[in-house]
């Protein structure tokens, strides 16, 4: 436990100039008794850090306070080794920067949050790192198509062990079926090669890599490090210990069947785009129905994709599949004809040439919607459509080859081979909610779980990833790609999202690359993205739980486990330290080292509250370290004036929210409290999937708590913000500050 | 914006005619076109078009012959390069506008005003190696048939008060030397063009 705390507060960057520096002295030394109590012109400089370093040596500190810049700068300089808790208090952003400068209330402030950070270093203890016995460092990858077998070769080089689990009996996935592949090389007008053999070739000869080919995995048991696969291979089990995962199952074509609006089964001549790949590699392009040359082709794009009723969102290859096939045609017979029915042609980035090679071969491009399409004499078909480009119907006809562009569905998808379409998806989630209302509390409504029998993850929540968005198991597109919300496995290729086969590559590289950073940060002990580094954990004192089951129900990871009885069984290398847990625990039985309820607790009744006579009311604010704090420093940066009335707490995620805090905050005769987190629901940007909608969950039963202490349910509000947020802060502190003094202050002051 | 409809009869793709049109010295370019209508918000003369460029090569890729000969697209073009520096497939419109019209004369698509203008304007320079005005006056409403003549006559004031300052010769100017040398060099370079686009 944290005894001699030094405070070391730095008066450079203007925090000298806007306040009274021996006043903050003088609250850290007689105030709050601190051991050691310095100040400085230049902390993050030489002589500052040197200054902290002798008194660490001199006076074995075990907890210093930093009273200056923002944690999210300077870091490394205030980095006093494992045994130093360094506390960081944020004067300059938050105070020097944002308030009226040599004001009495711009000095409360920065005194208060002395006092609040004092308090803190009373409970806060330096963490240990939890480090597992037998971890391994190898790299599962699921899936030998070209996004696993890249992730495999790219870990081997790396010299990592690599397992390679392949449901079929050869490698290859997806390319053993194609003819030839869309240009990745300059100039990109150039049909490739697939280059199989040698791509398998390197997977055999690379003595880091072991092959299980036709084997699929029966169960994942363990965490990150301590991953136990068992896989079943021709009726025998192995088991295989492997440190991160990476999951390249890729996608299957969209069922056909369903496209029969499109013409799919009325002719044999109507067919999809990886059928076609099978007639090109046979040699010459002929009909089906009677093997008659091709001479005129009709590629429909979005057959299925970007339709709410079959595939909503682009399957991101097939324009430029299609465009790849119209030349294979073109290959064979330069005076065929090819058109390509499209909404959009999305030839991103160097494609861009390639569709141009194929408008030069006299591809014809139509955007339209297909309204129909119907057979014609001798066995050639018709189609009608709308051409967009010139507001008019439009007809070709004697076509002998109709290639539907059908899109791609991810193998996650699938429970027992059947696709759980939007409407099953939506089922699901729905029967949750129930289940939920039926219960006392309200909750969030849990990630969809769908059983795809692919890796059969032995965990709590369910056997597989959860979904993200019509059956993808990502946990956010663009903020941290290849992350699914189980830690140490990462998706990869197509089953990630909609990809071809250059994506493909680049996605393998770099689940391999995540795959790796987790390995060697559980060998550290330390939590991987977004806390990267950190080595706190969560600790449960299991004596007191009464087996509600909420922190196994609200980990957005699935780390915890329960036993027969209900109690939870932590996965310490499963944690991403968000402590959503800790916040779900209604017992308070869960806290880090650093990190804790009473710590909070502890902090809110630090600050001094005005008398109601005084009138200077006092708002605290919850802030979330992922984006709000980031976006109160930069309004600081920006020099936005902030309300002088507000104490800012920051919190891991909103997710950590316990209800105590604000019970005890506005037993305090705090006016107002503001939950600043991020947006959650479809698009979330909560760097925890869902802190902050758990947080104004929660909040929604807070009305009750404050109804008993005779306050209006209106104090305590939660707002999301963004990292670019922060022009709006300042109006948005504004807006909650007129609202409560609408509401008047808070009549527990003073008792 | 005059915005002709095309026939109401569905546009059966037919390639024969974007394969005489491709086989114009800039004619493949036409192929390029990805239909973003950079030209079509560029044109200066866009307003008084029958089909915007985009719609004109959309046209000829639908092979729709008649449509595109009897539209005044190209000949209300002022070739004012905007279209061609805008272009984002880099196509040179005015370039491929010349050729359009080099065929449209060719096959005897003459009923716009423009049409007969080149005409009398190329015979005047080819049949003399400089141009008189008078003489592009004369070729320009014989060619255009009575009605024009009739129009032309009603602006004989205009046309008095001119010859009057000076300003319209009645007298031809001499053939330049060497005429027969500048049709050589001519002829030369029109086969050469024809063989080129093959």
């Amino acid at each position: 436990m944290a005894k001699k705390t030094g405070v070391f507060i730095c008066s450079g960057c203007g925090i000298g100039e806007s306040l009274d520096v021996d006043a903050l002295v003088k609250v850290a030394a007689k105030e709050c008794k601190a051991p050691v109590c310095k100040t400085n012109g230049f902390l993050c400089g030489k002589e500052g850090v040197e200054l902290i370093k002798q008194d660490i040596a001199a006076g074995e500190l075990d907890c210093v306070l930093v009273v200056g810049c923002s944690n999210r700068v300077n870091y490394e300089a205030f980095d006093f080794g494992p045994s130093v808790v360094v506390e960081r208090v944020n004067i300059r952003e938050q105070v020097a920067w944002s308030q009226q400068p040599n004001d009495e209330d711009t000095q409360a402030m920065a005194e208060d949050y002395i006092r609040m950070y004092m308090a803190k270093a009373k409970t806060v203890e330096a963490p240990e790192p939890y480090i597992a016995e037998n971890l391994s460092k190898t790299i599962m990858v699921v899936g030998g198509g070209l996004a696993g077998m890249t992730a495999a070769i790219e870990a081997a080089k790396a010299n990592y062990q690599v397992l390679l689990v392949e449901k079929e009996a050869a490698l290859g996935g997806w390319l053993n079926k194609v003819y030839k592949l869309a240009p990745v090389k300059a100039p990109h007008t150039e049909l490739e090669d697939t280059n199989l053999e040698a791509r398998i070739a390197e997977i055999n000869d690379n003595p880091n890599i072991k092959v299980y080919t036709s084997a699929v995995i029966e169960k994942t048991a363990g965490g990150p490090g301590l991953f136990d696969v068992t896989i079943k291979q021709n009726g025998n089990e192995i088991i295989e210990r492997a440190g991160a995962i990476v999951l390249a199952t890729g996608a299957v074509p969209y069922n056909p069947e369903k496209l029969g609006h499109l013409g799919f089964g009325m002719s044999p001549n109507v067919i999809t785009q990886s059928m076609f790949e099978e007639i090109a590699k046979k040699g010459t392009i002929t009909r089906p129905s009677d093997g008659k040359e091709v001479k005129k082709i009709a590629f429909i794009q979005c057959a299925g994709s970007r339709d709410q009723e079959h595939l909503p969102y682009c399957s991101a290859a097939c324009c430029i599949e299609s465009i790849k096939q119209s030349l294979y045609l073109k290959e064979q017979d330069p005076e065929a004809q090819a058109y390509v029915f499209y909404k959009d042609i999305r030839s991103s980035g160097q494609y861009e040439h390639f569709y141009k090679k194929a408008q030069m071969a006299g591809v014809m491009f139509i955007k339209g919607d297909v309204t129909d399409v119907s057979e014609g004499d001798e066995g050639t078909l018709v189609i009608e459509a709308d051409d967009l480009l010139m507001g008019d119907k439009t007809m070709a006809d004697e076509i002998d080859l109709i290639v539907l562009a059908n899109g791609m569905v991810p193998t996650t998808a699938f429970e027992e081979g059947v696709y759980m379409g939007l409407g099953a998806v939506a089922a699901v989630t729905e029967g949750a909610g129930e289940a939920a209302a039926s219960c006392d509390a309200p909750a969030v409504p849990p990630a969809t779980i769908i059983k795809s029998n692919i890796l059969n993850l032995q965990y709590r929540q369910g056997p597989e990833l959860p979904d993200l968005k019509y059956g993808f198991p990502d946990s956010h597109y663009i903020c941290f790609p290849y992350e699914t919300r189980r830690t140490g496995i990462y998706a990869a290729g197509s089953v990630r999202r909609p990809m071809d086969m250059g994506q493909s590559v680049g996605d393998g590289v770099g689940a391999a690359l995540k795959a790796i950073q987790c390995v060697e940060l559980t060998e550290q002990g330390a939590a991987v993205h977004p806390r990267a580094l950190d080595i706190s954990f969560p600790d449960f004192q299991l004596t007191r739980c009464t087996q509600c089951k909420r922190c196994t129900d609200e980990c957005p990871f699935g780390a915890i486990n329960e036993d027969e009885k209900g109690n939870p069984l932590i996965n310490p290398t499963r944690c991403r330290r968000c402590s959503t847990c800790m916040g779900a625990c209604p017992e308070r039985i869960i806290s880090f080292k650093n990190y804790s309820v009473p710590m909070i607790g502890n902090m809110l009744k630090a600050f001094e509250v005005p008398e109601e006579d005084e009138e200077k009311p006092r708002i605290l604010i919850f802030a979330c370290e992922n984006d709000a704090i980031p976006a109160i420093d930069m309004a600081g940066i920006s020099r936005l004036q902030l309300n002088a009335w507000i104490r800012i707490i920051p919190v891991r995620c909103l997710g950590s929210l316990s209800l105590v805090w604000i019970n005890d905050a506005m037993s305090r005769g705090v006016d107002g409290v503001l939950l600043l987190g991020c947006k959650h629901g479809d698009d979330y940007q909560c760097h925890f999937m869902k802190g902050s909608e758990l947080a104004e969950i929660r909040l929604s039963k807070v009305s009750e708590t404050l109804d008993r202490l005779g306050l209006e349910s209106e104090r305590v509000q939660a707002r999301t913000v963004s990292i670019m947020d922060y022009e709006v802060i300042p109006k948005m502190l504004a807006e909650f500050m007129e609202k409560i003094e609408e509401l008047g202050p808070n009549p527990m002051k003073g008792f | 914006m005059v915005d002709n409809k095309i026939s109401s009869a569905p546009i059966k793709y037919d390639n024969t005619f974007a394969k005489e049109i491709y086989s114009l010295e800039n004619g493949h370019y036409v192929k390029m076109c990805m239909q973003c209508g950079m030209c079509a918000v560029s044109c200066a003369t866009r307003q008084i078009m029958d089909y915007s460029p985009r719609r004109l090569f959309n046209l000829i890729r639908a092979g729709k012959k008649e449509e595109f000969m009897r539209s005044n697209t190209m000949w209300m073009c002022t070739t004012c390069c905007m279209c061609k520096v805008r272009c984002p497939r880099g196509i040179p419109l005015v370039d491929v506008m010349h050729d359009l019209k080099a065929l449209a004369l060719k096959q005897g698509y003459v009923e716009y005003p423009q049409a007969a203008f080149y005409q009398a304007m190329w015979a005047e320079a080819f049949g003399r190696g400089r141009v008189f005005e008078g003489g592009i006056m004369a070729r320009f409403y014989l060619k255009r048939g009575w009605n024009e003549i009739k129009k032309a006559l009603g602006m004989k004031d205009l046309g008095m008060e001119m010859l009057k300052h000076g300003r319209m010769p009645i007298v031809p100017p001499r053939k330049i030397k060497g005429l027969k040398s500048l049709q050589q060099i001519i002829q030369r370079a029109q086969s050469l063009q024809e063989k080129e686009a093959k």
